[in-house]
């Protein structure tokens, strides 16, 4: 149906709608007018996609010179694969109610074979295609770098953006990498030799555009043509290419050089850190390579490659990869750490050694979004708390609201169990880990939940080396026999092809009444991508909080970033992280209204103020005081009462006016006074 | 424990999110409310199942009950097997009553297996016997969903149309793809009914809606009754199944005194296999068409397969053909007129009355469930059916 949104017409294709979506609608229309950023957190499963769609889109209509482009950011094929159907549903829609002819061409970017080439997309009116486009500069720069300044960016499911962004500017390097590095830079001097015979011209030609310099980007970035990348600074553009790198031979040569000192680099028996200007220091006593001649490395290969007519790119991944570290490590001197380790912490005997070039700064990638766009919403179901992303990203949102979920019935059970029949508390906390009885006590809360959760539970632990010990503990101690006599177990590997094996017969278990449990990890491929929408997850457990590994070097290095230049506590964003994975993973089981499930933390730790208030609103609004501090006797009680309550009929009708409107109720003056208070600003 | 909230106590459960409804009158008592609640909870009842379907009448349902490990859960007093068994002989005298002219037959599962308990037939003693010799069994193993109903629907002939499953566990070990024998039960044109005692679980949400059953979990043990009653009523005749005339005999009782000499003792065909009772009797009730004797009705002759029913019999089940329509309910307040029920003359004081449309006749709360329950015709319309 048709809504008046203060002033704005929205079509809306489906009959009924959710209170909270009209005040996401609202709250993103007052986003877009003021031409700011947004961040907006909605529980998944109310109809995030659909709003944000048709909103957007109606606002393109009503106003398209403010605004001439959506580009909608997701992360996997799946989501972007439902963002396509909601939008195919919407035009219909609008064909059918307007008459007109559809003239919104959209477009979908999905995987790699079907990648599109550019000039379309500038006609497009809506983009959709994944994050990577636009964050990581080395695809960014193929797809994304030609869109207007007046569109809108939307990152939907954007709770690890920031990972995403260090991980698109962070470069690890193996001495594989460097092998196969050095299998191109042959291919490459080949390449040169052969068409030096044969067309002497190209070369010449290219050696005198690079002594004019890279003028025609910076033209292009001047007259706001391009979204700026990140692995090419500002500066670069003013100046010509060095004299030292601007013969083929010669640039060849010098990744040679670059490569031998890596490599030397790379021959360590103990752990190295060291700042950017360090390393480059370093590298000027050694092989005397200039700052310089390093920052227009990746550009200079490009050009390179470009005139050398090399189809196909994916086989010099490893040497982009080298000469995007060259540009990185010589354009930052901050935000950015090198630790070089001979071999990974759970096998000291092997000899691996890694170099990591780590960005512990996300706002460096998403900066020239943020800068160039004039509207960019950052949503997910759990975004909370809401106020660290514009720290951490460095942008200033004009809308932050968290949206709670409106419903007819309490189909969320959130309970925190602190601690076992025995009164022993349970904690993954390092020290009691090993403990044997809060691994016992931790098995007999799966082992009775087993046996009162129909069809689907799914269990998280915080690490594979925590399941893997917890799991033979449980196996001695038999409790793993009597929690099969109940339910079939699968586990998670690190596996992909185990995995989604596993889950298949997972499905397939919760499908014919065998029923199932699946053990996994946070933040493994199970806790981020999958659904287990109704009887696939009835009961998510969470073991534990799901701390990331301390100990890494990489994530020291970052934390004390964080609070030199952030002022953000070590403290604050560890346990900001850990509950975002623990409120992803329990959010597995909740997907819409008519769904339910239980969500149990197994840990005493959650019970804390600093734990707790860092769940998603629409979590905490459940939790109540009486489910602070369960036993695990307790906590059967009150789920077989949940469950059995849930179990009661269900219908439609019973939603209606509360949770699920229609067009007259919503414009009902007392709904709309209820609506406002959906959306709480932080 | 003293942390527990409350709503988890169970002698609580019956009186659940009550207090919210609650609330004092002038004088300070609360007795107006809970008055409120218990006639609401009457008139829960006469609601359901008053629409205007023609009902099945000569049925024949199969009880499935679950008997694995998990019926020794209490949270059902003292367990659920026992809870369980004591509801069924409930259920079946008032199903013989309700339904004088159908069959049932009883199955347990447990340890992977399906047992018949007792088979399909008309006489509610013998099943009451086997439900009460059931309460000593032990309760090991899993349940077999699969099984138990393969061994209803797999001798081909018999026209179960339903079946009702007492499902307690969580899960079921079946031997083959149950999704193959819903299919064929939905062929089979069998209804499938769930009562859960713990949780929903997939398969049977699927079983029963794919058979056109019904599926309901227990909240305790009120509401499981209240369930288990809502299948004491026949459903509604599926409109595909045709008319089919089916052969009676109504006999007669012939009752023959000690002093006469012609009388001499016989064994009704009812005790050739039950070993129990006493044999011979003098008088009974004798095939029309075989002259085979038994003692009680309705009963299926051994010998020719005739139905053998008496005429009140049929009678009582021939009100589900034509149920009585749902009285109407006017408030107290607006009603004008006497204030006396129609049958048993008390004063009205219930906040509803009901009002036959036909005959325009006024009854209170009690007698409306009594009409309708149990007399299934209105009395005010009987009278003036006679003096007109």
């Amino acid at each position: 149906f048709r809504l008046n949104i203060e002033g704005l017409l929205v079509y809306f294709p489906y009959d009924y709608i959710y209170p909270e979506q009209y005040s996401y609608m609202l709250e993103l229309k007052r986003t877009l007018d003021a031409k700011g950023h947004g961040v907006l957190e909605m529980p998944s499963g109310t109809g995030k996609t659909i709003s944000l769609l048709s909103l957007i889109v109606a606002y393109q209509k009503a106003y398209p010179l403010e605004v001439t482009k959506l580009v909608y950011c997701s992360r996997t094929v799946p989501e972007i694969e439902k963002v396509v159907e909601e939008l195919r549903k919407l035009m219909d829609y609008y064909a059918k109610q307007t008459g007109a002819k559809n003239d919104f061409l959209a477009l979908a970017l999905s995987s790699r074979k079907n990648l599109c080439i550019h000039p379309e997309i500038l006609h497009a009116n809506i983009v959709v295609y994944s994050y990577h486009y636009l964050l990581d500069p080395k695809i960014a720069d193929l797809v994304s770098k030609e869109l207007t300044k007046k569109s809108v960016v939307v990152f939907d499911e954007a709770h690890n953006i920031d990972n995403v962004c260090i991980d698109s500017m962070s470069v690890n390097i193996t001495r594989r990498t460097l092998d196969r590095c050095q299998t191109n830079v042959e291919t490459l001097q080949n390449t040169i030799s052969r068409i030096k015979e044969t067309d002497a011209a190209k070369l010449r030609e290219e050696y005198r555009r690079l002594v004019e310099g890279l003028k025609e980007a910076n033209v292009a970035r001047e007259t706001d043509m391009y979204l700026s990348n990140p692995v090419l600074p500002d500066e670069i553009l003013q100046e010509a290419v060095p004299g030292s790198i601007r013969t083929a031979e010669h640039f060849v040569g010098f990744i040679k050089r670059f490569l031998e000192y890596l490599k030397a680099r790379l021959r360590i028996h103990h752990v190295v850190q060291e700042s950017a200007p360090q390393f480059l220091k370093d590298i000027y006593e050694k092989v005397c390579i200039d700052r310089k001649p390093l920052r227009f490395c990746a550009e200079r290969l490009r050009s390179l490659l470009r005139t050398l007519e090399i189809a196909d790119i994916a086989d010099f991944s490893a040497i982009t990869l080298i000469s995007h570290f060259a540009t990185l490590v010589s354009t930052y001197s901050k935000g950015f750490t090198i630790i070089i380790e001979p071999f990974e912490d759970r096998t000291p005997t092997i000899a691996n050694p890694v170099l990591h070039f780590s960005c512990m700064d996300p706002s460096i990638a998403i900066k020239p979004v943020f800068g160039r766009f004039q509207s960019v919403i950052i949503t997910s179901g759990t975004l909370s708390p809401l106020d660290i992303y514009p720290r951490i990203l460095d942008f200033h949102p004009v809308t932050t609201a968290s949206f709670t979920m409106t419903l007819a019935r309490t189909c969320l059970c959130p309970l925190i169990v602190g601690r076992g029949n025995d009164q022993v508390a349970m904690t993954s906390k390092f020290e009691t880990r090993e403990d044997f009885a809060v691994i016992r006590n931790y098995g007999n809360l799966l082992l009775e939940m087993s046996a009162i959760v129909p069809d689907g539970i799914v269990a998280f632990f915080t690490s594979y080396i925590y399941m893997e010990n917890i799991v033979a503990s449980w196996y001695e101690q038999g409790i793993l026999e009597n929690i099969q006599r109940n339910k079939l177990i699968f586990i998670e590997t690190q596996d992909a092809a185990e995995t989604s094996m596993a889950l298949e017969k997972y499905q397939e278990a919760c499908e014919n009444g065998r029923g199932a449990i699946l053990l996994s990890v946070a933040r493994g491929k199970v806790s981020e991508g999958i659904d287990f929408v109704h009887h696939f997850g009835r009961a998510v457990i969470m073991f534990g909080v799901p701390y990331v590994y301390t100990q890494s070097r990489i994530l020291k290095a970052r934390l004390e970033y964080l609070r030199d230049q952030f002022q953000i506590r070590e403290n604050d964003f560890l346990t900001f992280d850990a509950m975002r994975h623990a409120a992803q993973c329990v959010g597995r089981a909740i997907r819409g209204k008519t769904d339910y499930g239980l969500m149990i933390f197994a840990d005493k730790r959650y019970a804390r103020a600093d734990k707790r208030g860092k769940l998603p609103r629409w979590i905490q609004e459940h939790l109540t005081d009486g489910s602070l501090n369960l036993t695990i006797d307790e906590t059967v009680q009150l789920a077989k009462h949940f469950l059995r309550q849930m179990a009661q009929p269900f219908r439609q009708e019973d939603q209606l006016g509360l949770s699920l409107l229609t067009l007259e109720q919503l414009q009902s003056e007392d709904m709309l006074q209820k609506i406002a208070q959906i959306a709480q600003q932080a | 424990m003293d942390e527990e909230p409350e709503r988890a106590k169970r002698w609580e459960g019956g009186y659940e999110r009550t207090w919210e409804v609650l609330k004092e009158d002038e004088s300070g008592s609360l007795k107006a409310t809970v008055e409120d609640i218990l006639f609401q909870a009457k008139r829960k009842r006469v609601f359901e199942g008053h629409g205007q379907v023609r009902l099945g009448m000569m049925r024949h349902l199969f009880v499935i009950i679950d008997s694995s490990r998990s019926m020794e859960d209490q949270d059902l007093k003292p367990n659920r097997l026992t809870s369980t068994l004591k509801l069924m002989e409930f259920f079946v005298e008032e199903y013989f009553d309700q339904n004088p002219i159908s069959q049932i037959g009883i199955i347990t599962t447990k340890n992977k297996r399906a047992e018949k308990l007792t088979d399909l037939a008309g006489n509610p003693k013998k099943h009451l016997a086997a439900l009460k010799k059931a309460v000593d069994s032990t309760c090991v193993g899993e349940p077999s969903l699969y099984n138990s109903l393969n061994c209803v629907a797999l001798p081909s002939g018999t026209d179960i149309k339903e079946i009702l499953v007492i499902f307690s566990s969580l899960t079921t070990c079946d031997p083959a793809n149950i999704y193959e024998l819903i299919k064929t039960l939905n062929a089979l044109k069998i209804r499938v009914s769930v009562i859960g005692l713990s949780a929903e679980v997939r398969v049977c949400t699927i079983l029963t809606r794919e058979t056109g059953g019904s599926y309901n979990v227990i909240l305790d043990e009120s509401h499981f009754k209240e369930l288990l009653m809502l299948h004491v009523k026949p459903p509604p005749a599926s409109s595909s199944s045709e008319c089919s005339l089916i052969r009676m005999g109504f006999p007669q009782h012939v009752i023959a005194s000690m002093s006469d000499q012609d009388a001499k003792p016989s064994f009704s065909m009812l005790h050739l296999d039950s070993t129990g009772e006493p044999g011979l009797t003098l008088g009974g009730y004798y095939c029309p068409q075989c002259r085979a004797k038994y003692t009680e009705l309705p009963v299926e002759c051994k010998v020719c397969g005739l139905t053998l029913v008496s005429a009140p019999h049929l009678a009582r089940s021939f009100h589900h053909l034509f149920p009585l329509e749902a009285f109407q309910e006017t408030p107290l307040e607006e009603y004008e007129g006497e204030r006396f029920c129609e049958t048993c003359q008390g004063e009205l004081k219930d906040k509803c009355v009901f009002t036959c449309l036909a005959c325009k006749k006024v009854f209170c709360v009690e007698c409306d469930l009594f009409i309708h329950d149990t007399l299934h015709c209105c009395p005010g319309c009987m009278q003036t059916d006679r003096t007109s």
